[in-house]
């Protein structure tokens, strides 16, 4: 787990959790703060940590900072891979499966659609960044496909 | 009005699940399709559309009537022995066949794109055989993905998402099942979909052959190591592909035009042929299979019309309104200067042939038949306009996995314009009334 390696891992309870995988599974769901684990904020030696924990979670527990999926129009090529990728779409629109392009009107949850030859973002809420749970919470499936690069995540 | 799914001719995926709305006099909805594909849906109102018959006349191309557009064409034709017939690969197949019997009565050399594109590996099959694979079975079987000289992400803009992405029936987990090998010199826009497991060879120019070899001999013995480099492939990465090769359960070697270009002789694709058939030997559950990719949407399906009538896929000559043989091909008819005169059909040979073909081209009467404008219409004596197969007219066309797909007609053809297929009856007409 990776949250789990920038916290201070002395389990020494201060957060309310019985330990400090607890509160990175937590932290995970969204259901705490990262402020809330006090001796990451106050002992200095873990100020790497905790600043490396709010890069990666995108400033306090998330709860500051907003997830943004940027779609560079000038890169983009309506290649639809991550129409077919995301696994949100996957879900909710079936012909998506086979690669083929989901059903227009868009169902409530698809979160991209390819119109005009270009990438266009629909429902960012359903995205699973702030939708799941666990692991799946991590999903950068997007990002990480995009031959062209250009999806971009990131929290404002 | 209701959206509706038709097959895009942007390229040879020839996708099926473009949605396009319509007002009847442009589209102007269209979801799925690349960018490739909505520039395609674009041509019928596309500033570069050709409206009008032409003639050039001092030099000039003007707007002429039909019938002087023809009776210069039935001049020309008139005065010529030799003429080349070449394209037809943006037609349906009712209009490639018509293109066969204009041939047929003006005793002329008809050929398509395929010649210089995967016309070879054709001919090649015709003598050893080819193990062929269709889109669906790739969704749904695939678990290895080799793209051989081919950068499908800008050629074929949509493929990868469908073969790669996709999840099949006995592929549900879809990207994480499926291994890609892409074998190319440069680093291209495709490699951007690579996950470690994958395999990204930077083969060295014009290596392929040596490639082939090498694994030909290896893909016979059992639990074979490579201990060398070659082609400038690290030994760990040709293991690694030796690897996936033997065991892939379906894999597809999709080709490109990159393994094409560098050999002029067929021995490269005989002898990939031949590895694949090695692999397919020693196989127990699956099969490796091959598939060709081409740009122009209906290469394929010149080849099937010309093979079905003719029992030739490309390159035929015809004298006393019977096929010869020959060993020539357009591009060779053209570097001898054996011909007087051509006619180019939905294609653009001034900008994709070398200059010195283009130049011999140049040199003698173009009698084109287009929907758009190009580097070839410009130098043109006559030019014939018609409609968009696809979108204004409907037709047969052959996707790139030898499929037939029947293609739509969802506008009406701007008013008078005929179909490639009339444009050509047309002319045969011309030149039957004395
Ligand atoms: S407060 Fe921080 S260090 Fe203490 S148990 Fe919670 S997470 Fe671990
Ligand atoms: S991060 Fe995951 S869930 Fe969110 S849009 Fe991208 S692929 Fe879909
Ligand atoms: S994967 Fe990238 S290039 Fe392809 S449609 Fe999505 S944003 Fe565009
Ligand atoms: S990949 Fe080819 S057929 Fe598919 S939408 Fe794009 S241009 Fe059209």
């Amino acid at each position: 787990m990776e949250l789990y390696k920038y916290l201070p891992q002395t389990n020494c309870k201060k957060c309310g959790k019985p330990t400090c995988m607890s509160f990175a599974l937590e932290l995970l769901q969204g259901k705490v703060k990262i402020s809330d684990c006090t001796p990451l904020i106050e002992e200095v030696k873990y100020k790497e940590k905790y600043e490396a924990l709010k890069e990666l979670l995108g400033g306090e527990g998330g709860k500051e900072k907003q997830l943004h999926i940027e779609i560079d129009e000038d890169l983009c090529d309506g290649c639809g891979i991550c129409v077919t990728a995301c696994p949100v779409n996957a879900r909710y629109c079936p012909p998506t499966l086979s690669g083929k392009a989901p059903d227009v009107p868009h169902d409530k949850h698809q979160l991209f659609e390819v119109k005009d030859g270009k990438c266009v973002l629909l429902n960012l809420e359903h995205c699973r960044r702030l939708e799941a749970g666990g692991r799946e919470r991590e999903c950068r499936v997007c990002e990480i496909y995009c031959p062209r690069e250009a999806i971009e995540i990131i929290y404002i | 009005m209701a959206m509706e799914r038709i097959p895009c001719t942007g390229c040879s995926l020839l996708c099926d699940d473009v949605l396009i709305g319509t007002d009847g006099i442009f589209i102007d909805k269209i979801y799925g399709a690349c960018l490739k594909g909505k520039e395609r849906f674009n041509q019928p109102i596309a500033e570069n559309r050709l409206t009008s018959p032409m003639i050039r006349k001092n030099g000039k191309l003007e707007n002429v009537s039909w019938d002087v557009a023809l009776e210069k064409i039935k001049q020309i034709l008139a005065n010529s022995s030799r003429p080349l017939l070449y394209g037809f690969s943006t037609s349906s197949c009712e209009a490639q066949l018509k293109g066969i019997k204009l041939a047929k009565k003006i005793n002329g050399f008809i050929d398509s794109n395929s010649i210089i594109c995967q016309g070879k590996v054709l001919n090649v099959a015709k003598e050893i055989g080819m193990t062929l694979t269709t889109l669906a079975e790739v969704i749904n079987k695939t678990d290895l993905i080799i793209l051989w000289g081919s950068n499908a992400a800008a050629s074929i803009p949509r493929l990868l998402n469908k073969i790669l992405f996709s999840r099949g029936k006995f592929r549900m987990t879809g990207r994480e099942i499926k291994t890609i090998i892409i074998i190319d010199p440069v680093k291209t826009a495709s490699f951007g979909v690579m996950q470690l497991r994958d395999v990204a060879l930077h083969i060295e120019h014009g290596k392929d052959l040596e490639l082939i070899r090498v694994l030909k001999e290896e893909c016979c013995k059992k639990d074979s190591v490579l201990e060398k480099s070659v082609a400038g492939i690290d030994k760990e990465e040709l293991n690694r592909l030796l690897l996936n090769l033997v065991g892939a359960e379906n894999g597809v070697i999709f080709v490109g035009q990159g393994i094409l270009r560098t050999h002029s002789d067929d021995n490269i694709i005989k002898e990939l042929l031949e590895l694949v058939q090695l692999i397919n030997s020693r196989q127990e559950k699956g099969r490796m299979s091959l598939a060709l990719l081409g740009g122009h949407y209906n290469m394929i399906g010149f080849e099937q019309v010309a093979l079905s009538i003719t029992g030739k896929n490309h390159s035929l000559q015809f004298s006393d309104n019977n096929l010869i043989e020959t060993k020539d091909t357009i591009i060779n008819k053209i570097e001898k200067d054996d011909f007087d005169c051509s006619i180019i059909v939905g294609t653009d040979p001034i900008s994709h042939f070398p200059f010195s073909l283009s130049k011999n081209m140049a040199s003698k009467p173009i009698i084109c038949i287009d929907n758009r404008k190009s580097a070839t219409s410009d130098i043109a004596d006559v030019i014939l306009p018609s409609a968009i197969t696809g979108i204004e007219c409907e037709g047969l066309a052959y996707r790139f996995d030898h499929v037939p797909m029947q293609l739509k007609k969802v506008l009406d053809p701007p008013s008078g314009i005929p179909t490639d297929e009339e444009v050509l009856n047309q002319i045969i007409q011309k030149l039957d009334v004395s």
